[in-house]
């Protein structure tokens, strides 16, 4: 009889214990996000740019392009499909502002951001992979957007908001 | 041979050989979602799900292939991708392409 009670209230304690612990963690990371989540990105933001300056540098131009018959090259030997993707989402922060803008409509800029990123990733990714397995040239990309990891349950869809890109193409040398 | 163009420059397609599909659905265990919320609290890449769904792109366009290979083409054109989400953070990733029999230009 004691035991058991001794062992209801240790139970209960942990479960005080793991609430405490929940409600102060999403307001800090909600805070951490409005705090750092603008400086984590542009940090990104950066790097990008750096690769590209170097890939532009290397090949004298771009890799890549969206006709379907080839620019450079005259004779091809080989082809074949080349693809990178990335999957992104808005900060809390972001999602949160986003949130309260969509109720008035009009340009949500916080998500512009991280979309403009994800696209220019996702191609500079494509350059590197034809570079890196051989592709003289990339012809006919196309660069496509998906929900995939949607929550579908009770009608909300995609609380996180993320996002994947693809880039794909047909590679030839 | 793959290519999304509808032709290949410089190959002369000489045989079609009907549509060669690969699929595959694939989820994220729990942990991992998890680790992609918290993650996303400064926003920026999420690594496991580009993985998770570059594995699965791979695998649906490796089994497309198996597909073309068996119906005794030597290259896949106009390949396209379609992807759905399926249930409860599943996704099913599809990849389909026209099977063909291509010969080089002399």
């Amino acid at each position: 009889m004691y035991e058991g009670s001794g062992v209801g209230g240790l139970i209960v304690l942990s479960l005080i214990a793991l609430m405490i612990v929940f409600a102060l963690f999403f307001p800090l990371a909600f805070f951490y996000s409005m705090l750092f989540g603008g400086f984590h990105q542009s940090r990104m933001f950066k790097k990008l740019l750096i690769r590209e300056k170097k890939v532009s540098e290397t090949l004298g131009g771009d890799n890549i392009h969206t006709l379907s018959t080839p620019i450079n090259l005259q004779k091809i030997s080989q082809t074949g499909l080349v693809m990178a993707n990335i999957s992104v989402g808005p900060s809390w922060w972001q999602l949160f502002l986003g949130g309260i803008k969509s109720f008035f409509g009009g340009q949500i800029q916080s998500f512009d951001k991280i979309l403009a990123y994800g696209r220019n990733e996702v191609m500079q990714r494509l350059r590197e992979q034809a570079l890196g397995e051989g592709w003289n040239e990339v012809i006919n990309v196309r660069v496509e957007t998906s929900m995939v990891m949607n929550k579908v349950k009770g009608g909300q869809q995609n609380k996180m908001g993320t996002l994947e890109f693809v880039a794909y193409g047909t590679g030839i040398r | 041979m793959t290519s999304n163009t509808e032709t290949i420059p410089g190959f002369t397609i000489t045989k079609s050989l009907g549509v060669a599909t690969g699929s595959t659905v694939r989820a994220k265990h729990i942990g991992k979602d998890i680790l992609a919320g918290l993650k996303n609290i400064v926003g920026g890449e999420l690594t496991a799900y580009t993985e998770l769904l570059m594995e699965a792109r791979t695998e649906a366009l490796g089994r497309m292939m198996m597909d073309a290979a068996q119906r005794g083409a030597n290259a896949v054109v106009n390949i396209r991708f379609a992807t759905s989400s399926v249930a409860g953070g599943a996704a099913e990733l599809f990849a389909y392409g026209t099977a063909v029999v291509v010969t080089a230009e002399g």
